[in-house]
C-alpha cells in the first residue's frame, strides 16, 4: 500500500522520471510483481529438432529461449551486445580471434559446470559441425576453425577469416548453450525437449511430443543478462506449452480466459482481441522483409526487365492496407528499417504500372488475345508456392497476384504438402518466384540469406541445390562475402547498404512488409519480452491477480 | 386425399400434414430445386452475380453482409455469394469427377467379379478388399501428392476410395440378378457372356449403384471439403466450397460469415443429394 | 467348418500381402523422399556430398527390389524401420500415438452406437409426428456436415460460449468429451439409418402384429425383435468403419490438437515419410482383415438361416 502510494506521488510530481524509473525497472515496480503461477502459451505448431542452430523456426526458438543461456545478450532495444554466461570478452584486430571470460558458477541443469570446456565444446559443434553425430554447422557462425580452454573459466576461439558477426552470433537463440550430455545425443535425438540440458531459467519438466510441453522454473537460477532489471529466478513457478494449431480455437481459448499468451495472431484478429482489452505485441524480427524473390535461372524471369517490371507492378501499400495493419509496416528495403544498416530504398520500390508495362514491353513480351504476355509462343506464367509459416503468405500472394495480372503477367500460387514444397523450392523451374524472410539481427542476416552455399533464396549455382543450371551472380557473392569478412563495422554496414540497393536494382527482390512475430496477451500478463528477433522470453514475467 | 396437389400452401397445415407431405414428396421437390439452382451457378455464373469469384476489392475486405455484398467479402475484399456461385462449378465438376471414377471403375469391377465368379471373383474381390484395408483418407492424401495439387488430382483422390464400395454393391446385385430365371434363362439360350451381361444383368443391377451415386456425389464434396482444410485443397484462388469452408473458419471470430455461407450451401446440397438417393433407391425394385 | 475357417484365413492373409504390395510400390513413387525433405532444406546447411552420404546411411541407394525384400523381411520380425522425419523407430511412435487414438476410436465407436439406439427408438418412440421426421431426418443432417467444422462449432460453443469443458487444460475425461463426440457423430448417422430401416421393416411384419394384439407392448416388441436384427448390420459396418475412425481421427486430432495415429499419419504423408506410413497401412489392414474375419465367423453363428452357407460373403 505505502509502494503504491509512493508510486502516485512519484508519478504526480515527477511523471517524467517515474515512466524512465518503471522502463529501467526500478526496486518500486519490483516489489508489486505476484511472483508464481503457471502461464499457459498457445503455440500455433509443434518444435521441430530443438538441436540450438536449428532456432530459426519460431516455435523452436519460444521452446529455446526459455531452456538455454546464452554467451551474450543483445539489448532488444540498442542491439548493442551485453555480457550474459560471458561477464567479458576480447578481440582481436582483424576478428580472427575472440577470447571470454565466463561468468563462475553457473551450472546446467543436469548439475554439470557451464566452464570454459563446456562453451569450447558447443562452439566446436556449432562452428564445424559433428559428422558422426549428423548434428549441422550453425548458419550464423563463419571460418570457425577452433578453440581453446585457457583456463577453467577462459575461452578463445580461432578464425580462419575475419568474423565480425561472430559476437552478435553468440547472442542469438541458435548459439544457446547445452549440456555435454545434449551434444553427445545423435541430432535425430535432440527432436526430444527432455532431452535438450540448458543453463536457462526454465527447464523442461515433460513433453507430450506434438501436443504440450511443460516447464518449471529453476529455483538456483541467478545468471541472468548482467544488465536487466529483473534478476535472480524466474517469476512464474512454470509454463505449459499447448500446442493449437487452429486460429480460432487460439482466440477463442485467450478470450475465455483458457489460456494466457497465443502466438501468432493474424492481422485482422487484432481489432476484436483488443476491443476486449487484450493486448497485442508485435515483436520486430529486425531480419530480412517479408518478400518475393526471383529465381533468375529461369529462362522467363532471366530478364532483369522482367524482374524489374513485376517490382514495379507490386503495390504493397495495397497489400499491407488490405491484409495487414500498423504491426507490419510496408518495407522501404530487404531489411527491416529496425536491422542494422538499413538503407531507406523507397525511391527504387515506387509502384508504377505505367513502367512495369514499358518494360515488359522493352523485354519482348506483348499482350495476347488472352490479356496475357507472350513472347515467341510462349506465355509469362510464373508460378510459386505460399509458405504456411508466414503471416497470410496465401493471401498476400494471391494480392501479388490479382497486381500482376493487370499487366498481363499470371502467379499461380500453389498450394501443396510440405514434402513437394521443399523439392520444388529447390528447382527454379518449378518455382521461378518464392516467398522469402529470415529473422535475426545482425547484418550478416542478408549475407545468409542469399548466399549459395545457405539459404540461397535466389537459388544460385554452388548450393545444395542440383536443379539449378547457370545463374550465379559473382558480383553480389562478393559483396555478401565481404559483409562477412569486414572487420571495419562502419565499411561493413556500408556493404549492407551497397548489398540492398544492388539486389533491388537488380530486381531480385520484392519487398513486402516488415514480418513482425505477432502475440496476444491476457492484459494480466506483465513484463512479457522479446529478444532482438522477436522470440518470446518469460523470464521476468508475472501474472497480476 | 385432395391434399397431395395442396400440401404446398399453408392453408394446409393442419395437424397431420407430415404424412401428407411424406406422399407428396415436397423434401424431393426441394431438393431438386436446390440442385437444378447449383447447377445453374455451375453453368452460367455470371447470370447470378455482377463480381468476379477471384479477383477483389482492395479496401473492400472483411465487410458484413449488406445490401450490396449479400454474404459479405473476405479478406481479399472479394464477394462470399460470387465466389458460392462461381465455385459451385467446381465442386460440382470435382464431386462429378469423383463419382465418375468410382462409378464406372467400381461397377465395371463389381460386375465383372459378380458375373464370372469362381476365381475372376475371388481375385477382382480381394483387391477390393485390399483397397478398403487401407484408410480412404491417407489413400486420397497419397494419390493427391502423386498426381499434384488441383480440382481434378483432387477428385480423382476422392473417387479412387470410392470404388471399392461400388465394386461391392455391383457385385452383391449381379449375384442378386444373376440368380434369377430369366438371367439363367438368357445363359441356356446360348447368350455370350457379355451380351447377357449388357443386356440383363446391366440394367436390373443399375438402380441401386446410381442411388448409390447419388449419395456418394454428397460425400464426395464433403471429403473434398476435408482434404481442402487439411491443405490438401485446390490451389487458391479457386473458389471451391470446400475451400472456403476451410479457410473461412480462420476468420471465425471476426467474420462468421466466411465459414458459415459456403457450410450451409454444402449441408443443403449434400441433403439434397442424400433425399434424391433414397427416393432413387425406393424405386428400385 | 474347418476348410471354411482355414479359406477365410487365407484369403485375409492374401489381403494383407496385397495391400503391402501395393502400398509399398505407391510410397516408392511419391515425388521427393523424406531425405531429401528433410535434409536438404536451407535450415540444415549439409552439402550435396553429405546428403548423399545420409542417404546412404538409411539404404535409401539400393534397388528397389532388394528394398521390398528387406522391408517384408523386417516387418515379419516386427521391425518397422525408422522414421526418418522423427528419427526415431517407427515402432517407438507407435506406441505413443497408437494408444490415444485406440482410445478416442473405441471411445467414439461406443458413442456412435449409443447416439444410434438413442436415435432410432426415440424416433420410433415418439408419438408426435413432426418430431418423429425431425429425428428421422437428423442422421441425413449429421453427414452433411464437414467434421473438422462440427469440431470448431463444438468447441465454440461448448468450450467457449457456455465454458462447459476446458479444451487448453482439460482433465482426462473432459479432454475426450468434445472430440469423441465430434468423431461419433459422423458415424453414427449410417448405423442410424440402416437400424431405422430395419426397425421400419420389423415393425411392417405379420408376427408384430400378433404380438401386439397378445397383449405386448410396442417397446416390448421393438427391443425383442429389432436388437438382434440390428447387430447384423452393424457388424457389418464394422469392418469399414475403422478406416473410417482413422480418416475422422486425422481431422479431429487437427482440430483439438490431439497427438495420436492421426496426427502422425498426416506428418508421415507430408513429409513423405514412407517407413511410417508402411506400418500404419499395415496396421488397418491388419485390423480390417481381423474384423471382417470376425464377422464373417459370427455370422452362421447369429444367424441360424446361414449356417450351412460355405461360399464366399462379400
Amino acid at each position: 500500500m505505502i509502494q503504491v502510494k509512493y508510486q502516485r506521488f512519484l508519478a504526480s510530481a515527477f511523471a517524467s522520471l517515474a515512466s524512465i524509473a518503471i522502463l529501467a525497472g526500478s526496486a518500486t515496480a519490483q516489489t508489486a510483481i505476484t511472483k508464481g503461477g503457471t502461464l499457459i502459451y498457445l503455440e500455433q505448431q509443434p518444435h521441430t529438432n530443438l538441436y540450438p542452430p536449428a532456432g530459426g523456426f519460431y516455435p523452436n526458438g519460444g521452446v529455446l529461449n526459455q531452456i538455454t543461456d546464452k554467451l551474450t545478450y543483445q539489448n532488444p532495444k540498442t542491439l548493442e551486445i551485453e555480457p550474459w554466461i560471458a561477464e567479458s570478452w576480447t578481440v582481436n584486430a582483424d576478428a580472427t580471434e575472440y577470447t571470454f571470460k565466463i561468468r563462475p558458477g553457473v551450472t546446467f541443469s543436469d548439475g554439470t559446470p557451464l566452464d570454459a570446456a563446456a562453451v569450447a565444446k558447443n562452439f566446436d559443434t556449432y562452428g564445424l559441425g559433428n559428422k558422426a553425430l549428423k548434428q549441422p554447422v550453425s548458419e550464423v557462425i563463419t571460418n570457425y576453425k577452433g578453440s581453446e580452454v585457457i583456463d577453467p573459466l577462459t575461452v578463445k576461439f580461432f578464425f580462419t577469416k575475419p568474423s565480425v558477426g561472430f559476437l552478435q552470433g553468440t547472442s542469438v537463440i541458435g548459439s544457446g548453450l547445452v549440456s555435454l550430455k545434449t551434444l553427445a545425443l545423435p541430432f535425430d535425438a535432440l527432436g526430444d525437449a527432455t532431452k535438450i540440458i540448458g543453463s536457462g531459467p526454465f527447464v523442461v519438466k515433460s513433453e507430450v511430443l506434438g501436443r504440450e510441453l511443460v516447464m518449471e522454473a529453476r529455483k538456483d537460477y541467478t545468471w541472468g543478462p548482467a544488465k536487466l532489471a529483473h534478476q535472480g529466478r524466474a517469476n512464474l513457478d512454470g509454463i505449459k506449452y499447448v500446442v493449437t494449431p487452429e486460429d480460432s480455437v487460439r482466440i477463442g481459448a485467450l478470450l475465455a480466459g483458457q489460456a494466457n499468451v497465443i502466438r501468432q495472431v493474424q492481422a485482422y484478429d487484432e481489432k476484436q482481441v483488443q476491443s476486449k482489452g487484450y493486448i497485442i505485441y508485435a515483436a520486430s524480427t529486425r531480419g530480412v522483409n517479408n518478400t518475393v524473390v526471383f529465381r533468375p535461372d529461369n529462362p522467363l524471369v532471366s530478364d532483369i526487365r522482367v524482374r524489374k517490371a513485376l517490382l514495379h507492378a507490386t503495390n504493397a501499400k495495397e497489400i499491407v492496407a488490405t491484409l495487414f495493419s500498423a504491426n507490419y509496416p510496408q518495407a522501404k528495403s530487404i531489411i527491416a528499417s529496425t536491422a542494422q544498416g538499413y538503407v531507406d530504398q523507397s525511391a527504387r520500390l515506387a509502384y508504377d504500372p505505367a513502367l512495369a508495362a514499358k518494360l515488359l514491353d522493352e523485354a519482348g513480351w506483348t499482350i495476347g488475345p488472352k490479356g496475357l504476355r507472350q513472347k515467341d509462343g510462349k506465355e509469362l506464367v510464373l508460378q510459386a508456392y505460399e509458405s504456411p509459416p508466414q503471416p497470410q503468405n496465401k493471401e498476400t500472394l494471391q494480392l501479388v497476384a490479382q497486381q500482376w495480372g493487370k499487366v498481363g503477367v499470371k502467379l499461380n500460387v500453389l498450394a501443396g504438402d510440405a514434402g513437394s514444397r521443399v523439392a520444388d523450392s529447390l528447382d527454379p523451374m518449378k518455382t521461378p518466384v518464392a516467398p522469402a524472410m529470415v529473422g535475426r539481427a545482425d547484418p550478416d542476416v542478408i549475407r545468409s540469406q542469399y548466399y549459395p552455399t545457405t539459404r540461397n533464396a535466389l537459388l544460385q549455382k554452388g548450393g545444395v541445390s542440383n536443379k539449378v543450371q547457370s545463374f550465379v551472380d559473382e558480383k553480389l557473392n562478393t559483396l555478401l562475402e565481404e559483409i562477412a569478412a569486414a572487420t571495419d563495422p562502419v565499411k561493413r554496414l556500408a556493404l549492407v547498404g551497397e548489398v540492398q540497393a544492388y539486389v533491388i536494382d537488380q530486381g531480385y527482390v520484392i519487398p513486402i512488409f516488415e514480418e513482425p512475430q505477432a502475440f496476444a496477451a491476457s492484459p494480466k500478463v506483465k513484463d512479457f519480452t522479446f529478444e532482438a528477433v522477436g522470440r518470446p522470453s518469460f523470464y521476468a514475467t508475472w501474472i497480476a491477480k | 386425399m385432395s391434399a397431395e396437389t395442396a400440401s404446398g400452401t399453408s392453408a394446409d397445415l393442419r395437424p397431420g400434414w407430415v404424412t401428407r407431405l411424406k406422399r407428396v414428396p415436397v423434401t424431393l421437390l426441394l431438393a431438386w430445386t436446390i440442385v437444378f439452382i447449383v447447377l445453374a451457378w455451375a453453368a452460367l455464373p455470371s447470370l447470378f452475380t455482377g463480381y468476379s469469384g477471384t479477383e477483389g476489392v482492395p479496401g473492400e475486405q472483411l465487410r458484413p453482409p449488406s445490401a450490396e455484398h449479400v454474404l459479405g467479402t473476405d479478406g481479399l475484399g472479394r464477394d462470399v455469394y460470387a465466389r458460392i456461385v462461381y465455385g459451385a462449378r467446381h465442386s460440382l465438376s470435382g464431386a462429378f469427377v469423383a463419382v465418375t471414377v468410382g462409378l464406372i471403375l467400381g461397377t465395371l469391377l463389381g460386375l465383372i467379379a459378380g458375373a464370372r465368379g469362381g476365381w475372376t471373383d475371388v481375385v477382382i474381390m480381394r483387391v477390393v478388399d485390399s483397397m478398403l484395408a487401407v484408410p480412404s483418407l491417407l489413400l486420397s492424401l497419397s494419390i493427391i501428392v502423386l498426381l499434384g495439387f488441383g480440382t481434378i488430382n483432387v477428385a480423382i483422390a476422392v473417387g479412387a476410395v470410392a470404388i471399392a464400395r461400388f465394386a461391392r454393391l455391383a457385385r452383391s446385385e449381379v449375384m442378386r440378378v444373376r440368380r434369377s430365371e430369366y438371367v439363367e434363362a438368357a445363359f441356356g439360350s446360348g447368350g455370350t457372356f457379355w451380351a447377357v451381361l449388357y443386356r440383363h444383368v446391366l440394367p436390373n443391377s443399375l438402380t441401386s449403384v446410381i442411388a448409390l451415386a447419388a449419395l456418394q456425389f454428397g460425400s464426395a464434396i464433403l471429403a473434398i471439403s476435408t482434404l481442402g482444410f487439411l491443405g490438401y485443397g485446390a490451389p487458391p484462388p479457386t473458389p471451391e466450397w470446400g475451400l472456403l469452408i476451410a479457410e473461412g473458419r480462420n476468420y471465425l471470430s471476426r467474420a462468421w460469415w466466411l465459414t458459415a455461407a459456403p457450410g450451409l450451401v454444402v449441408v443443403l446440397v449434400v441433403l439434397s443429394a442424400d433425399r434424391i438417393s433414397k427416393a432413387l433407391g425406393r424405386t428400385a425394385p | 467348418m474347418a476348410s471354411y475357417l482355414l479359406g477365410r484365413v487365407g484369403q485375409a492373409l492374401v489381403v494383407l500381402a496385397l495391400t503391402f504390395t501395393a502400398a509399398f510400390l505407391l510410397l516408392q513413387v511419391l515425388p521427393g523422399d523424406a531425405i531429401m525433405i528433410k535434409f536438404m532444406s536451407p535450415d540444415m546447411g549439409l552439402t550435396a556430398d553429405q546428403i548423399a552420404e545420409i542417404r546412404a546411411s538409411y539404404g535409401a541407394d539400393r534397388p528397389l527390389w532388394e528394398r521390398y525384400f528387406t522391408t517384408v523381411g523386417n516387418f515379419l520380425t516386427g521391425n518397422f524401420g525408422i522414421s526418418i522425419q522423427a528419427g526415431v523407430p517407427v515402432s517407438q511412435q507407435l506406441a505413443t500415438n497408437l494408444p490415444p487414438t485406440l482410445l478416442l476410436a473405441s471411445l467414439a465407436f461406443v458413442a456412435a452406437l449409443i447416439l444410434t439406439i438413442i436415435l432410432a427408438t426415440a424416433s420410433n418412440m415418439v408419438g408426435m409426428e413432426w418430431l418423429r421426421a425431425g429425428l428421422q431426418s437428423l442422421p441425413s443432417l449429421f453427414i452433411s456436415v464437414p467434421v473438422f467444422w462440427l469440431g470448431i462449432m463444438l468447441i465454440q460453443i461448448f468450450s467457449f460460449q457456455l465454458g462447459l469443458v476446458s479444451v487448453i487444460s482439460p482433465g482426462p475425461v473432459e479432454r475426450l468429451v468434445l472430440p469423441v463426440l465430434t468423431l461419433a457423430i459422423p458415424i453414427s448417422a449410417p448405423l442410424a439409418q440402416i437400424l431405422m430401416r430395419n426397425i421400419d421393416q420389423v415393425l411392417a411384419q405379420p408376427f408384430v402384429a400378433v404380438a401386439r394384439a397378445k397383449g405386448a407392448s410396442r417397446s416390448w416388441v421393438l427391443w425383442r425383435h429389432v436388437a438382434r436384427n440390428a447387430i447384423m448390420p452393424t457388424l457389418t459396418i464394422a469392418g469399414v468403419l475403422f478406416g473410417e475412425l482413422l480418416a475422422g481421427a486425422v481431422v479431429t486430432e487437427a482440430v483439438f490438437g490431439l497427438s495420436g495415429l492421426g496426427g502422425l499419419t498426416y506428418q508421415a504423408v507430408g513429409n513423405h515419410d514412407t517407413a511410417v506410413l508402411q506400418a500404419i497401412v499395415v496396421i488397418s489392414a491388419l485390423a480390417f482383415v481381423t474384423i471382417n474375419l470376425i464377422v464373417d465367423l459370427l455370422y452362421p453363428v447369429l444367424d441360424p438361416r446361414l449356417g450351412s452357407r460355405s461360399g464366399a460373403p462379400a
